[in-house]
């Protein structure tokens, strides 16, 4: 069987567990069991693909189109399969979590739950494989309808509501924004194809307008600042599932979509197109953790860590389009090697903490740090493979988050050394600005493990919780370890990464790594190597053993206590570091930017209320004109009078004046 | 890549840094009394109190999880992995087949992720506090050491720290203006990271109950104070290599001439930390503590000496 066709297998069989899962709704065990065994196997049929188009590119196939737009073709380049084994691998560990964690849904239709999860998948895949820009968009919307319906799953709750209604406006306008980028490439080439778009000859000033649209377009769906605002609510409000796939992979088929069209199809020939994707990124990162930090409900948090990692590997990206542009191979290999590095290690970590944070909250129900502490006793396994996941996203040695961190380090020097003055005077500062952002995650990650698993339990059901069942622990085991092995194999996958870049980019393939080193091409660089280091930390383990050994005394034993110390005093629960003033230090140093947040949302509920007083007093004036002047004018009036309403539902309005605002600004940039 | 000779100095050298880290500090307590007008506990003191510690019973709290109990392992494993990779003795370092110095700041935040979960494990009030602050400073500091580091490896050529002590020590980077200021930046950072003044005050019996380290006893407290000792060590050390390499060995010869140099080196090596120790001593005694909540005011003015070292580098003085 041909490697494309095994992936169209795949998403056949995706197809399938959807709607088994649909036709047993209301019956919960086997809705949820058909959905979870087959998702699945779907998923290992497609890695096996993903594993064959890796070692041997398939050349595009092409299927029957019904559509006259152009023609169906899926496609599984470097590039293209690097996503696809990232779903996949995704889609195994979710499907395996949600066999016995959907069966917290009792009341509800959990055959929708199994169907939307699937259909997302199976979109997923088609998205990052189809080569036509038409299919592409269909796909793409397919794909932002099923996770708007996960989304709004438990749609009987009113923030989920609203939720799900910003996070389908936002999606939507991001949507229109990369239609419009097809577009110009359309009335240029008059083909939808991807490879008519890569021949595309486009003046700059279209291609400058191409790459915006793209980047705000993709950005919105990325959760790039200061387009993130939908994902928290919607990340909060989603079963955990099915946000454990939208922010560990749905966000990377945005980042797809920028280095497809960005890079592969326009070229990434401009300087200041990649220092835009640096700024931006830089953005993203630091106020996406500085505001991960203050929040007190674990899944928030997660997602303004999302909009931080998105950040980071906006960074690798932006330093890899400074080295296309100024034709340096190796800044440009390096850049969206550690980009790519860094997108797959996040779709681990940020999934295997996003199930944790359901598993927390499937025992316990609730997301709220205050309320949960003391799991670690009690859910051992939960607390371990949080901790893997806490360890990997604050970049801690060996774990993969800091092999591709390190990768964005030596990316930054690379580029130092280059000619142009503007990238030699930003790259140090990026770096710096990324050890800023390391050190705060390190506090995000303490502050969701220790506030959920340590200390005393804070409320009733924490101190009763018990481990969660076998399939939940098998997904998130499976995660875990790929963290571990994404870290210490990089010697591996560092070298398969630098084989995908150099395929997207059309240069020949660098070494990047010999024996168990990895080194940013050039050796004299910069050499690391994650195995070894491991092998050390655990060898040098025996030291402390050793001494205590030599030194200690064996009687002496351990003694168990029911509390901490407390000066003498009886000890409470209350004495406790709790989450909320965990951060108080950060909120207080950094309380500049928390006014300037606060002051922005301020600005954004006066507009609101402002254009909301407006509507109102269109509408009561409507009456009176029409007393008064009864001729077509008042039928014109009152119109403009609905469309103004219809336009205006809630606060979401100044959000999309936001949008339009921010575009206006960049297209005035540009322009200039 | 690797040699067996650099592996044994390696290993020599973390072994060495483990054995006197005590006596260091226990140099900086009878610097304190002196100053104090104090007779003060004597320099070997600090080996007494961990011997004495490890033959104690262990009392632990039954809300500590395992992250609690495995931290002192996890401390001292990675400031010995940290001892092994920095150029210590000789200008290269030994095991820069691990990593560069990248690396080396991210094993500070191991150890450091470890302590202050370890802090926060049992839910006491003063482990817990001690944490945030811990991890405070941190998010202050470490982007003054990065930029500092950064600067120094773009002046070299490279983030090998074999590559910049090597260059420094043979004079290959010359004291330019961004040096002098790069310097002085990691300086003052390398003191607040030792748990100094003005913040901080490691050996504090009132204040924070010695914040993380409140709820260890026994074998765990001797094992964490011995870590903390190595930090501070390892962090002097740190700022040698990079800044002052001068001394240690930077040619290569067999036999016994080599073994001489090694001795000579580990020698002057004692000495630049004995007068480092000695500046920190008189610092540290002859300043106030300063608010913990205002320690952001003294650390921009420390950013800003790193920034300003990378402009004076992009301007080439």
């Amino acid at each position: 069987m041909d490697t494309i066709q095994i992936l169209l297998l795949s998403v056949a069989l995706f197809g399938v567990g959807a709607f088994a899962s649909l036709v047993l709704n209301g019956v919960s065990r086997p809705a949820r069991v058909t959905a979870g065994l087959i998702g699945t196997i779907a998923s290992f049929i497609g890695l096996v693909s993903a594993i064959r188009a890796g070692i041997n590119i398939p050349s595009p196939l092409e299927l029957s189109s019904p559509l006259p737009f152009g023609h169906f073709t899926l496609q599984m380049d470097g590039l293209s399969t690097l996503l696809v084994g990232m779903i996949c691998l995704l889609g195994l560990a979710v499907s395996l979590y949600s066999i016995s964690y959907v069966g917290q849904y009792t009341k509800q239709n959990v055959g929708l739950l199994g169907f939307f999860t699937n259909l997302f998948i199976a979109m997923m895949l088609l998205v990052v494989t189809v080569a036509n820009a038409f299919y592409f968009l269909v796909f793409w919307e397919m794909m932002t309808l099923a996770s708007y319906f996960l989304v709004m799953f438990e749609s009987e709750k009113k923030e989920t509501v609203r939720a799900g209604y910003l996070y389908m406006l936002i999606a939507h306008a991001g949507g229109t924004l990369i239609m419009l980028s097809f577009f110009v490439f359309f009335l240029t080439t008059g083909s939808f194809d991807f490879a008519a778009f890569r021949q595309a000859d486009l003046s700059p000033a279209l291609k400058d307008l191409v790459f915006l649209l793209a980047l705000v377009g993709f950005g919105a769906k990325a959760g790039m600042v200061p387009l993130h605002f939908w994902m928290p609510p919607a990340y909060s409000a989603a079963p955990s599932n099915a946000v454990a796939l939208m922010a560990s992979v749905m966000k990377k088929t945005a980042i797809y979509g920028i280095l497809r069209i960005c890079v592969d199809l326009l070229g990434a020939s401009v300087l200041w197109w990649g220092l835009l994707v640096l700024f931006f990124g830089a953005l993203s990162a630091v106020l996406g953790v500085l505001f991960a930090l203050v929040e007190r409900d674990i899944k928030r948090i997660l997602a303004y860590s999302s909009i931080e990692n998105v950040g980071i590997i906006m960074m690798g990206i932006g330093v890899g389009m400074v080295g296309v542009a100024t034709r340096q191979p190796t800044v440009a290999l390096i850049g969206f090697l550690a980009a790519l590095y860094h997108a797959l290690n996040h779709s681990f970590f940020k999934g295997l903490l996003f199930l944790g944070a359901g598993s927390v909250d499937y025992r316990i129900h609730t997301r709220n740090l205050n309320e949960m502490g003391g799991l670690g006793r009690l859910m051992p396994w939960t607390a371990l493979m949080f901790l893997v996941g806490g360890l990997s996203i604050a970049a801690i040695p060996p774990f993969n988050g800091f092999v591709s961190e390190w990768f964005t380090y030596q990316a930054f020097f690379s580029a130092s050394n280059g000619q142009d003055f503007i990238v030699r005077s930003f790259m140090p500062l990026c770096a710096v600005l990324l050890a800023f952002v390391g050190t705060l995650s390190a506090m995000v990650a303490i502050k969701m493990y220790s506030g959920a698993f340590s200390g005393p339990a804070r409320n009733e059901e924490a101190g009763k919780a018990s481990e969660v069942p076998a399939s939940m622990l098998s997904g998130m085991a499976f995660l875990a370890i790929g963290c571990i092995l994404l870290g210490l194999g990089a010697p591996l996958i560092a070298p398969y990464l630098a084989g995908v870049v150099a395929d997207t980019l059309n240069i020949p393939a660098t070494t990047v790594a010999s024996g168990s080193w990895v080194y940013p091409v050039n050796i004299v660089q910069g050499v690391l190597s994650a195995p070894l280091m491991a092998v050390l930390l655990l060898g040098l383990l025996l030291v402390p053993v050793v001494l205590i050994a030599v030194y200690g005394d064996r009687q002496a034993g351990t003694r168990i206590v029911n509390d901490p110390w407390a000066c003498g005093y009886g000890y409470s629960k209350k004495m406790s570091v709790s989450a909320s003033n965990f951060d108080q230090p950060i909120a207080v140093t950094f309380n500049g930017i928390y006014m300037f947040r606060s002051a922005a949302q301020r600005l954004m509920e006066a507009i609101g209320s402002l254009s909301k007083r407006l509507n109102e007093a269109i509408v009561r004036v409507e009456p009176v004109l029409e007393r008064i002047i009864k001729d077509p004018t008042t039928r014109t009036v009152e119109y403009v009078g609905q469309h103004i309403q219809a336009l205006q539902m809630g606060d979401i309005r100044m959000y999309c004046l936001y949008i339009i605002l921010t575009l206006a600004i960049l297209l005035i940039a540009v322009f200039k | 890549m690797i040699s067996t000779s650099m592996f044994f100095i390696g290993l020599l050298q973390a072994l060495v840094i483990l054995a006197v880290a005590p006596m260091f500090s226990g140099f900086s307590r009878v610097m304190r009394a002196k100053m104090h007008n104090r007779r003060g506990p004597g320099i070997f003191q600090n080996y007494r109190d961990i011997i004495k510690l490890m033959k104690r019973q262990e009392v632990i709290s039954e809300q500590a999880g395992w992250v609690f109990r495995a931290t002192p392992y996890i401390t001292i494993a990675s400031m010995l992995l940290i001892a092994a990779i920095l150029p210590v003795f000789t200008s290269r370092s030994p095991f820069e087949w691990v990593g560069d110095l990248i690396l080396v700041i991210y094993l500070y935040a191991l150890s450091r992720f470890f302590f202050s979960v370890s802090g926060l494990d049992t839910g006491s009030t003063f482990g817990g506090m001690g944490a945030r602050r811990e991890l405070f400073l941190s998010v202050l500091i470490e982007p003054v050491m990065l930029m500092v580091l950064f600067v120094m490896a773009l002046l070299a050529g490279s983030t090998n720290l074999s590559v910049i002590s090597t260059k420094v020590a043979t004079g290959q980077i010359p004291f330019y203006t961004s040096v002098w200021l790069g310097m002085l930046a990691f300086a003052f950072a390398s003191f607040v990271e030792m748990g100094k003044l003005p913040f901080d005050l490691a050996e504090a019996e009132q204040e924070l109950q010695e914040g993380p380290l409140t709820e260890f006893s026994g074998k765990s407290l001797a094992l964490m104070k011995w870590g903390i000792y190595m930090k501070q060590v390892v962090l002097v050390a740190l700022f040698l290599a990079v800044f002052l390499p001068f001394g240690s060995v930077t040619t290569f010869s067999s036999g016994l001439p080599a073994l001489f140099s090694i001795l000579l080196a580990i020698v002057v090596f004692f000495l630049k930390v004995i007068v480092f120790y000695f500046i920190v001593a008189v610092l540290e005694n002859a300043m106030a503590r300063v608010r913990f909540l205002k320690a952001s005011a003294v650390t921009w003015t420390a950013l800003g000496a790193a920034i300003l070292s990378f402009v004076f580098y992009l301007a080439n003085v």
